[in-house]
This record gives structure tokens, sequence and C-alpha cells, in this order.
């Protein structure tokens, strides 16, 4: 009886949504999973916002955490079960465009009020591939931003300003260096992960080098970029054992104690930072002196799967997502939608204008479909550098592995 | 030998055959094929390729890390967990006080979700913020501590530790359980002799169990050559290659790169590896019969 | 004789608790991580318990969707042991009893199949239980997960049935019982230690699984324990208190289920003891 009335209830329902000419759309959309608390809350707000402007979409959202994300995906897209949306690393775009994997979005976004002037440059090109757009950019963050223990400056009387310059960082670096209390001046990590290449990176392109030429070939081993990695071989003395598996991760806790001085992150950190009791500024990266520094882009792009039956729903959820009013509530990096960037920042973030002008400078990874194996090629390039191998052998090393492939 | 029928044979085996076959060696043909393919995710129409992702393999330079890590890998987490398994479990079976919630307890590491034990070792083995480095600092041991995971020289140590923690208890299990099936009137009988623990150790209990720890050493051997997360968690392969096995070799070629050719052609050779070292064994468990009969 | 004996056992007593110590170290720095709150640093050296410590993790750490991951857990370990253990202990029975070519064949072919490494694999699989419309449900997990215990669980009963004399079973022939009635009657009451042990290695193997339970799932609703505590690791860290809040709260249920049956477990490990 009461299952006949529930199915009674659910047949008149379906034949109310196709009365109004719609089949009910489910939309399946997987993110990464973000770790600060109460994200997901917000995110899981915005949805229900979503639903209630668009009768007849409901979204179904998966979180998988990070380390498995990229497998997930993998995954699924092989197995013929994509979702119809999900974000994806800016690194992913071009090898995800490549597969055939993700739909080509020009069109949709030129019929669209959806434009390139709305976001970050550095964002929008990372969604680009052979001329074709293949997401629409959700968050961005910069790498790295030097962040600072106050206190530990000013008793070692040095002025954080200072540290702008390579010389001045290097110079903090050894003042602030006192292992015997168990203090040091950086924290330097050299992990196999991304995280190590992108600050890599930052040091690079401030001294005027770069990872791939534009004419595809390595530029690892080119005198600008082997003076930057002989330099981060320089900060070694200055930071804690272990660099050879230590994480961005990893160097948390150390500068929440007081153990570091000074450490290189995103923007995302802040909101740990500002929970803790420390006294904390940054500075936005550094370069050698009558240089500017240059940011390595991170972020995530929204892009909408070939296989997807629903692409229009899709692509207003896309709209959705990346709008003014909605970007800054779902996204723990920067909103990628600069107006929504603009006011998140001043509402969350200490010294917005300095994030946003970092943010503007900062300059992409290759965006290239085998990007992965030159990650990972310059990973190995770190692990041999901070164990002692010359920098322009390790650098001449990974270049034949790249140039390779 | 009892007399039988065969439909009763296949009923009970049947269920296995039809299981394995489906579900292990239908996608495994699949990637022995794929091992002579071109196949990667951005590469969606792969071409035949022969042997030659085979021979990109073996002269690349990492092939001959890879065996060599999963061998010292192997065998020292086997070694280690079984002889540790086998002392715990004569301990536990001594009917001494507390020994009932202690085998409760000694499973635990066993029952500790292989993520999160794997994520408690690398914080343990944190060169500054890790109990291990406390310790011997605040011992005099070490000056500065050691960053186990971060030196080529101790990583595959210290990975080997925490996975003989996490393992241990599975074979102290299986020993426990054997132990109960040997016979107790030849110990009895032996200590009236005047045999000593040890000599009747040697001379009852081994003999007794050995087809249950060839079984185990067996056993752990697939399953720690097999075995992740807890490489994959605590260093990822590094530093530099000191820790790469096939298994993460397998998910970092596979995954992280997208080159799924090269990761089947990894696949498959770690499957003819990890076949002769369990063919050594058996071969090794022949004369090792020999050897004990002499003594 | 006595006195020595006793000295013996003291030993031996002080050795057990030396082991349990070294072995159960690491949770007790598990538990001091968890009761940490969020605010008090690390500390260098480490410290082995908090200043101020506080549940705070374990509320945030425990979740609605914990009771819903809870339940597929159970659903599914106590699925697949029933399984695995009912298939492994026929089939290994089958292998130590007939001689036959094609059963050592199949034996050495389950061999073989547990050499196979998942990463190769599971993509071919997740195929699979896509085209059977499998996807995200436990019925995935539980095909899955006796695939992979199936292997180990036929070697670790093989192990103990290899070791039952045969001359019960022939007696029990000559009496004129049916090959079944024999197996049912005879041989699975006396290889009960055998079969506590595969039924343990089982439940935790299957308690603890990651990559299927993450790989076949998608929504909140068919999610394992595992998978649902992996909420608190991140691009860039880990938030340490509350996967660890979350760990104990992951271990409890089945550490409970120990000492509960702890007699019951016991009693099946020495059950076969008292065979001649």
């Amino acid at each position: 009886m009461k299952s006949a009335l529930m199915m009674a209830t659910a047949i008149s329902l379906i034949s109310a949504a196709t009365a109004y000419g719609q089949e009910p759309v489910i939309l399946k959309f997987w993110d990464n999973q973000q770790t600060e608390s109460g994200l997901s809350q917000f995110q899981q707000a915005a949805v229900d916002r979503f639903e209630s402007e668009n009768p007849g979409i409901t979204v179904e959202v998966t979180t998988i955490p990070y380390p498995e994300f990229q497998q997930r995906l993998l995954t699924a897209v092989q197995g013929g079960n994509a979702p119809d949306i999900s974000t994806l690393d800016q690194i992913w775009v071009a090898a995800f465009a490549k597969a055939g994997a993700i739909s080509d979005l020009t069109k949709m976004a030129s019929d669209s009020d959806i434009s390139r002037d709305a976001f970050f440059p550095g964002a929008w090109d990372s969604a680009d591939y052979n001329g074709k757009l293949y997401g629409i950019p959700f968050n961005v963050d910069a790498w790295s931003f030097t962040y600072v223990n106050k206190a530990l400056f000013a008793k070692a009387g040095i002025d954080p300003s200072s540290i702008m310059s390579w010389d001045g960082l290097k110079l903090a670096a050894e003042k602030l260096t006192d292992p015997a209390n168990g203090q040091f001046g950086l924290g330097l990590f050299g992990h196999k992960g991304e995280d190590t290449v992108v600050v890599t990176d930052s040091f690079i392109f401030s001294n005027g080098g770069s990872v791939l030429n534009s004419d595809g070939s390595c530029g690892l081993n080119s005198p600008a970029s082997v003076e930057a990695l002989n330099y981060l071989a320089s900060l070694v003395p200055y930071a804690p054992n272990g660099i050879l598996n230590a994480s961005s991760g990893d160097m948390r806790e150390l500068f929440l104690n007081g153990s570091l001085a000074m450490e290189f992150w995103p923007a995302l950190e802040q909101p740990t930072l500002q929970k803790s009791d420390l006294n904390w500024d940054f500075v936005a990266g550094q370069a050698p002196e009558g240089k500017t520094a240059i940011g390595t882009y991170g972020g995530w792009n929204l892009a909408i799967y070939k296989t997807s039956p629903n692409k229009e729903a899709a692509w207003k959820f896309i709209e959705f997502m990346t709008r003014e009013d909605v970007n800054g509530d779902v996204v723990d990096l920067v909103p990628a939608n600069i107006k929504a960037a603009k006011t998140f920042l001043e509402k969350n973030r200490l010294g917005a204008e300095r994030i946003m002008k970092y943010l503007d400078n900062a300059k992409a990874r290759p965006l290239s479909p085998v990007y992965l194996e030159v990650s990972d090629a310059e990973m190995a390039m770190m692990q041999d550098i901070y164990s002692g191998m010359p920098a322009q052998e390790a650098a001449d090393k990974a270049c034949k592995v790249i140039d390779a492939l | 030998m009892i007399k039988t029928d065969k439909w009763m044979i296949w009923a009970f085996v049947g269920p296995t055959v039809l299981l394995l076959a489906v579900m292990m060696y239908y996608p495994m043909i699949g990637t022995l094929i794929e091992s002579f393919y071109s196949t990667s995710f951005i590469n969606p129409k792969p071409e035949f390729v022969g042997f030659s992702l085979y021979n990109k393999i073996f002269s690349s330079g990492n092939f001959g890390i890879v065996v060599r890590n999963s061998l010292a890998w192997t065998i020292g987490v086997v070694f280690l967990q079984n002889l540790i398994g086998f002392g715990v479990a004569l301990l536990l079976n001594q009917r001494l006080p507390g020994q009932g919630i202690m085998r409760a307890l000694i499973l635990l590491p066993w029952i500790l979700p292989g993520v999160v034990a794997a994520i408690l070792w690398r914080f343990m083995y944190d060169p500054q913020l890790g109990i291990i480095n406390s310790f011997l600092i605040g011992t005099g041991l070490s000056n500065t501590g050691i960053a186990w995971l971060a030196q080529e020289s101790t990583a595959m140590i210290a990975v080997i530790i925490a996975a003989v923690w996490k393992g241990f208890p599975f074979s102290t299990l299986v020993f426990l359980a054997a132990l109960q099936n040997v016979d107790r009137e030849q110990i009895e009988a032996a200590t009236v002799d005047g045999a000593s623990a040890l000599r009747r150790l040697f001379d009852v209990v081994l003999p007794a169990m050995r087809k249950v720890i060839v079984v185990n050493v067996i056993l752990t051997t697939i399953l720690t050559f097999n075995y992740f997360d807890m490489i994959w968690i605590l260093t990822r392969g590094g530093p530099r290659d000191a820790t790469h096995i096939f298994p993460t070799k397998i998910y970092q070629v596979g995954f992280g790169q997208f080159r799924f050719g090269e990761a089947a052609t990894y696949g498959v050779l770690s499957v003819l590896m990890l076949s002769v070292l369990v063919a050594f064994y058996f071969i090794a468990q022949g004369s090792g019969r020999n050897k004990r009969a002499k003594a | 004789m006595t006195a020595r004996f006793n000295l013996q056992r003291v030993l031996l007593t002080v050795l057990l608790l030396f082991v349990a110590a070294i072995v159960l170290l690491p949770f007790f720095w598990m538990i001091s991580v968890s009761l940490k709150p969020a605010t008090e640093p690390f500390s260098i050296p480490a410290k082995l318990w908090p200043d101020a410590p506080t549940f705070a993790n374990y509320i945030t750490a425990f979740r609605p969707e914990f009771r819903t991951y809870f339940v597929n857990s159970m659903i599914v370990s106590g699925a697949t042991v029933a399984i695995t253990v009912t298939f492994g202990t026929l089939a290994a029975y089958c292998f130590t009893r007939f001689q036959l070519n094609v059963l050592s064949l199949i034996l050495g072919l389950v061999v073989l199949a547990q050499m196979f490494p998942h990463a190769a694999i599971i993509i071919p699989i997740y195929k699979m239980m896509k085209n059977a419309g499998l996807l995200n449900t436990r019925l995935s997990l539980i095909i899955a997960y006796v695939t992979v215990t199936l292997p180990v669980a036929i070697w670790m009963m093989h192990g103990f049935l290899a070791k039952l004399p045969i001359t019960l079973e022939e007696a029990a022939a000559v009496d004129g019982a049916g090959p079944l009635r024999t197996f049912f009657d005879i041989i699975v009451p006396l290889s009960r230690p055998g079969i506590v042990a595969t039924s343990v290695y089982v439940l935790i193997v299957t308690w603890q699984e990651f990559l299927f339970a993450l790989s076949f799932t998608s929504t909140k609703e068919m999610r394992t324990l595992p998978v649902g505590m992996n909420d608190f690791i991140g691009q860039y860290g880990i938030r340490y208190g509350e996967l660890m809040a979350s760990s104990v709260m992951v271990s409890l249920p089945i550490v409970l289920v120990f000492f509960i049956l702890q007699r019951q477990f016991v009693a099946g490990l020495t059950a076969g003891a008292v065979k001649g």
C-alpha cells in the first residue's frame, strides 16, 4: 500500500517534469577533495542554489582525495564511465584533450557571457590546447609566496622586505639558521611531488630561464636555468635535513612551531596560518637584483567529458560555478574569476593586492600532453641536485630524458 | 585415497575457477597483450610494437634498480616478518598470564587500515617531529636526528621495518593456529626424555610445522612483492629510486604518467620475476628437506 | 625444577610485555596525536602526550556519513568472509585430497593469480564492472574482494587441511558416509583453527581495502570506511589530528570484535589440538 503510494507519487513527479518538456537530468560532478574544513558545506549550499535556479537538474557531487584523483579519473575515462563534469588540474588538461576525453568548449564559450577577460589570463590559457578551449578556469594560485615568521625576523633584526632579492633571501636564511636551537632559515622540499617542481620553476622563471623553450626543447640546462638551480642548491645548508622526502605539507608543522623562519607556499596556506597564534607575513616571491619575481601558476579548470549526455546542463553548471557571485564561495584556492577573486582576497586573505599582482605576473607550466613526464624528469633532477650532484650535470641528464619524449 | 565423484570436485573447485578466470586471468591476458602495443592515455589508437617496450625498459637502467629493490624489499620483509611472527606465536602459545588480551592486541598493527599505517609511520620517521628521532636525540644516540626516508642509505631499511610491523601479526596468526596442530604427546615425550626447549623446538615443533611455514613464506613473499601502499605513501619510490619496486613503478608509469602500455609491460615482468622467486622457494624447499633430514 | 620453571615463565612474560610495548607504541602515539588540539603545535622533541588533550578532533571527524560507511563496511566484509571462506575451504579440500593432474594445474594457476599486480589489472576489471552494471554497488566490492582474497584463503586452508590425517576420512568411508557428509561432519570441525585464521585474514584485508573501494564507488551512500576517512588528506597536507581520530574510530569496531569474540577466537585456534 505504502509502496504503491510512493510509486504513484514518483510517477506523477516524473510526468510533471516531462510535462515541462524537460527530462530530469542528473549531473555527475567530480572534484578534488579540499581539506579546508567547512568548504564542502559551502559547496553543497552552492549546489542547492544551482538546483533551485535550474529545476529539473540535480547535481551529484563526488569528492576524491588529491593523491588518488588522477588515477580515479583515468580509470573512469578508460572504463567508459567518466562523470559529466570534473575539475582538472591545469597540467592535465592537454593530456585529457589529446586523449579525446573532454569536450571542446570553444563554441559554447563564445555563444555565452563567459570570456577570457573575466579570468586570470594565465588560467584561461592553461585550458587552451591547439587553439581550442577545453576548460573554464575554476580556481588559481601561484607558487610561491615566501612566508616569514615575523618574531624570528625581529629577533634577528632582519627586515622581511630584504628577502625579495635572491641575495637578501640567502643572507636572511644564513642569519636565521641555528641548528643547535632547532631553528632553520627556510624549509626546502624535494620529494617526488609537483610542489617540488613548481617552486623550482618559479626560481627558474624569475631568473629568465624556462622549462621548455618555445620550440619545445628542454630549457632546464640553459645558463639562466642552471644559475637558478645552483642558487637553490646553495640554500641547502639553511634547511632542516630530510629534503629528499619532504613535502610542502610537512613544512607546515615546522613553521607553526617556530622551527622555520621562512617557507614557500601558495596563498592557500593562509587560512592555516590565520588559525595559529603565529605572527606572520609573506613576500611575493623573489628574484635576482634587478629582475621581477615570477611565480608558477597552479589551479584547476572545469571540463565537460565527451561522453556526457548532458552537455548543455553541464555548461549551465560551469557558468554557475565560475560566476562572480558564486565562484568565491566554492573554492579554497583563489577564484579564477577576477572580480570574484578581488572580493574573495580582500575578505579572506592578507595582502590581497600583492597576491593579485603576483598572480598577474605568474607563468604557467608547459602545456604539453606529456607534461607529467617532463615533470617527472624535473623531480628526478631536483632529487639529484639536493643529493649533491652539480646542477649542470643534473639538468643535462633531465634534458636528455625530456628531449627524447 | 578416498573414492569420490568428479561432480563433487568440480562443484567444490568450480566457483574458484570461474571467479579467477573472469576477474584475474581475463584482465591479465589483456595486460599481456597490451604490453606489445604502444597504448597510452593520449594515444587512443595504439599500434603493435612487438618487444620494443620490453627493450625500452631493459635498456633504461631503471629496470635493474627496480629488480634489485624488489628483491631487497621482499626478502627483507618476508624474513623478518616470519621470524618475528614465529617468535611471537611461540610466546603466545606458552599460556602466560594475559595472553588472551595479548592475542587480540598483537593483531592491532595488521587491523589498522594500510593507508593510515603508512601515514603514521611517515610521521614517526619525520626527521624533526617524529618520535623515533626524538627518542634517538633524547637518549643521545644521535645529535641531529636521522632523515630515515630521505637518505638512499636508510630508506629501504626504514620502509622494511614499517612493513614488518604491519605484517608480522599475520604470520603470528597463521603460526599460532598451526602450533595447535603440533602433537602434544610428542612434545611431552621429548620433555620426559630430557630434551631442552630448544631441542624440542628444532626436533619436534619445527618439523611438524614445516608445511605451514613453507606455505606462509611463499604466501608472504607474494603479498609483500605486490605490497604497494606502504612504500607509495612513505617515499613514492624515492629518494631518487632507492625504494622503487615493481608495484610503485607500475602505478607511477600507468596512472602517474598515463603510459599504459609500458605499465602493462612492467606488470608482465613483475609477474615473471615473482614466479621465478616463488619457483626458487619450491626448489629450496626440496633441498631444505634433505638438510633437515641430516640434522 | 619448579623454581626454574617459574623463572622461565617470568622471563617469557617480560619478553611478551616488551614485544607488546614495541608493537603498541605507534598506536599510543596515534592516540596522542588524535587528542592534540589543532592549535597546539607539534613540539620538538615530540611530546608523548599533549598538554591539553581534547576530543575535538573526534567530534570533527565523526560525521553523520560515518554510520553509512560503517554499515557498508560491515556488509561488504561480512559477505566477503562468508563467501571466500566457503569457496576457499571447498577448493582447498579438493587440492589436498584428490590427486588429479587438472587439480595440480588449477592450484598452480591459483598461486599465479595472486601474483598479478592490481595496478595493472584494475582498469579492465573496472570495465567489466561497468558493463555488468555493478559500478557503485556493494556487490562489485564483494566480488572483487572475494577474488583477491580467495587465493590466499585457499593457500591458508591448504596448509591446515594437508596436516589433517586422511585416516579419519577413510574410517568414515568404511562406515558408509558419503564424501559430502565426510567433508561437513569431519573435515570442517577439525579444520576450525584454519577456518578461524582464514576468516580473520579475509575480514582484516577487506575491512581496510582502499584501491578497489575508491575506484568502484562514487556516491557517499556506497563508500566504505577506509575511503570515507581519507577526507583529511588534501593536496597540500594532511590534517593529522582528525585523520588519527578517524583511524582510531575505524579500528575500534574490529578491536571490539576481537575482544568480544576473544574466547571463541582462542577456542577456534585451539580446537584442532584435540586430535591425535
